[in-house]
């Protein structure tokens, strides 16, 4: 097996977006092939480093010649090298999409580029400053790409991720400050190794500016009143894409926040409470929704605090049904997002869309066999070992009112004209769909790269 | 009332966060105290990272200027990333009001002396800008502001020329080339040295224009793509558009 400098997962589509306004003059048409051939290297390559990893484990490197903390250090565990295979091969699905449509921007196929290789670097760098120049990128490309229907709502919603992403970023970069003052090194091993030696006030300061620059992007309850906006503007690919990379990378900076960087119990307390708080307003926001896209972004946040919570308990099965969550919850939000159009055109009398979405809902809800049932089926099984009834009465109660406002979802979804999607998205969701059946059905190969993610995070590595 | 509820958070916020940094911030001592560990080998050493920068610059980089030898080499990914942000946030703004169709009416022409008097200084501030770029790993600056008063030129053209854009294609096309110059210095690390924007340049003699390996052309390409992308950024916000 060739082994693959992670760095190039980076370094390749930003050369290459750089590159797309020269295709763009020598010719439009080329300009959607050269995206989609630039998406499949990076997914190839992602795969080839996921492969490495799981033979050979934690795959490090160093960059501009420099040990670290000297220098900038990327650090691939099996997380990060699993969810940069999701990434990468999931936008690409997504960006097929964007075949079936007239238009055809190369400004936004560049921004998707951007956005994909930054989440990417989210994921598999190892320094938390790095880690905030991804951030950077991944917020101003995601403005761009909500703007990008250049609607009233879609500017709505660009306009209210953009107050809250910068007034995150300035968080992030506070906290960073922070660590620095004290620490004088940014590698996150270096500073898991000495933040006992930080004062505990200064400790927690950190760990509370980062949570809350990074909730923004992972879409956590008191920062998330971007996220309905957002996703109800923006077109219904750019909102598939943001359920499968930019919010997984953010859920992934908190997973490594929690466990690489503040291995304190208050830190943990405080991730749990938000996780619930998060997992119910969604949930009962969802509830109460009309538009079928409002309702799916509220959904959305339902489950990244599903997710919070899961990370928030430092155990290895919690751990493996955070991964399984975070799994299904990328491909079935992708789907549906995909799938979806308001109640009066109803695609859901169209049966080669209704099924697919059909199987992505069940995996939201959590029935068998789909990702999302073992996602769940783990976290309670953990939650039942640790005696912890209260969150399990909440999670049982909220999967509830899930099933009641997908069942309307269905219900409603079925009136209306029949309308046919164009053929790549439907291709696009019948393959997702595929997808979630094989993760499903095999939950094996999901589930020996989740055991090793989950002893790598507790151990303290990437 | 709302008004009153968010001046009293931010005044509670402000409140709480100078508390914690007046009380919290000890001074340290980094030269003796703070240590550091090599993730990788385990090695642990007494002397922090920013004594390390201050100290290994010279016999490292071959740059006389340490700012620059943080930015462009110790840390030459995070720069890489940076010059991206712009890239994308420049893309973002073409792609909400470069394609708009806008109807721009004639404008009144400025007096003949200001435009005389522009055209005089716009070489200067090139030459300015370019001598701030080209000297970055000697001086203070470097690629991004000398790339910012390129772009004051820029500016000063739009403002002065009223019913005039910047030629759009040939900034886009040295945008591009800039931005890709970089990236494939930084790949031609991963294969003339070991490791990517590893320097593979010999560094010169210490203080001359020559020295330093790749920093001074990483911060020339840098410089033609700030000074080019921010000229797009106001071309696009000015939304005169010329074939």
């Amino acid at each position: 097996m060739v082994s693959v400098p992670p760095v190039l997962l980076i370094a390749l589509p930003l050369l290459f977006a750089f590159f797309a306004p020269l295709v763009n003059m020598w010719s439009r048409k080329a300009v959607k092939v050269y995206t989609l051939l630039v998406l499949i290297l990076n997914a190839t390559l992602s795969y080839l480093l996921f492969a490495n990893v799981m033979q050979n484990g934690v795959v490090y490197e160093q960059l501009s010649g420099f040990y670290p903390p000297i220098g900038i250090l990327l650090a691939v565990g099996p997380i990060g090298a699993i969810l940069a295979l999701l990434i990468n091969t999931l936008s690409t699905i997504v960006y097929l999409t964007y075949f079936g449509e007239a238009e055809n921007s190369v400004k936004f196929s560049m921004l998707y580029m951007l956005v994909t290789a930054s989440s990417t670097g989210i994921v598999i760098t190892g320094d938390l400053f790095n880690m905030f120049v991804f951030f950077e990128i991944t917020a101003v490309g995601s403005y761009g790409l909500v703007a990008s229907m250049r609607t009233k709502e879609s500017f709505e919603g660009a306009f209210k991720y953009i107050v809250l992403g910068s007034i995150g970023s300035a968080f992030i970069l506070l906290g960073i400050a922070t660590i620095y003052g004290y620490l004088k090194t940014l590698n996150f091993y270096d500073i898991a190794l000495r933040i006992d030696t930080m004062p505990p006030t200064a400790r927690l300061m950190s760990f509370i500016f980062l949570i809350i620059g990074i909730g923004v992007e992972a879409e956590i309850f008191p920062l998330n009143g971007w996220v309905p906006d957002a996703y109800q503007g923006a077109s219904n690919r750019v909102a598939s894409f943001f359920s499968l990379g930019p919010s997984k990378a953010g859920i992934y900076a908190i997973a490594r926040l929690i466990f690489t960087l503040l291995p304190i119990l208050s830190g943990w307390q405080l991730a749990l409470l938000l996780g619930v708080f998060t997992l119910i307003i969604g949930e009962l926001a969802a509830l109460m929704q009309e538009d079928p896209k409002r309702m799916l972004a509220y959904s959305s946040i339902g489950q990244m605090g599903l997710i919070l919570i899961a990370l928030s308990l430092h155990s290895e099965t919690a751990l493996i049904a955070a991964i399984f969550l975070m799994v299904g919850h990328a491909l079935a939000k992708s789907l549906l997002f995909l799938g979806v159009r308001d109640y009066a055109r109803g695609t859901l009398r169209n049966p080669l869309i209704a099924a697919p979405m059909f199987i992505g809902i069940l995996s939201i809800i959590g029935m068998p066999p789909f990702p999302g049932f073992w996602g769940k089926w783990y976290l309670m099984k953990d939650l039942a070992s640790q005696g912890a009834w209260l969150i399990m009465l909440v999670i049982i109660l909220t999967a509830i009112v899930e099933s009641v406002y997908y069942a309307r979802f269905l219900h409603r979804g079925t009136g209306g004209e029949k309308r046919k999607l164009s053929r790549s998205e439907t291709a696009a969701i019948i393959i997702l769909a595929s997808l979630l059946i094989l993760v499903g059905i095999f939950p094996n190969y999901l589930y020996d790269p989740a055991v090793r993610a989950a002893a790598s995070l507790l151990g303290g590595g990437p | 009332m709302r008004r009153a509820v968010a001046i009293a958070i931010s005044v509670a916020v402000f409140a709480v966060l100078a508390y914690f940094f007046i009380t919290g911030a000890a001074p340290v001592d980094y030269t003796s105290e703070a240590n550091y560990t090599n993730p990788i080998t385990g090695e642990q050493s007494n002397r922090s990272v920013p004594q390390q920068y201050l100290d290994d610059t010279r016999q490292d980089t071959g740059a006389s200027n340490v700012v620059t030898a943080v930015v462009v080499e110790y840390r030459g990914f995070d720069t890489l990333g940076e010059v991206t942000v712009l890239f994308t946030a420049a893309t973002g703004l073409a792609l909400l009001i470069g394609e708009m169709k806008r109807r721009n009416l004639p404008k009144e022409e400025p007096n003949f002396i200001v435009k005389i008097a522009s055209g005089a200084v716009l070489p200067f501030i090139v030459i300015v800008g370019t001598y701030i770029f080209i000297h970055g790993h000697l001086t203070p600056g470097g690629g991004f502001p000398g790339g910012a008063v390129i772009a004051a030129g820029f500016l000063l053209m739009l403002l002065v020329h009223v019913n005039r854009g910047l030629p759009e294609r040939k900034i886009s096309v040295t945008e591009s080339l800039a931005g890709m110059t970089y990236a494939i210095i930084g790949l031609l690390g991963l294969v003339f040295a070991h490791e990517f924007l590893q320097n593979y340049l010999p560094l010169g003699e210490f203080t001359m224009l020559f020295s330093a390996g790749i920093i001074p052309l990483i911060y020339i390409a840098i410089g033609f793509k700030v000074g080019s992308e921010l000229g797009g950024i106001m071309h696009n916000l000015k939304g005169v558009h010329e074939e």
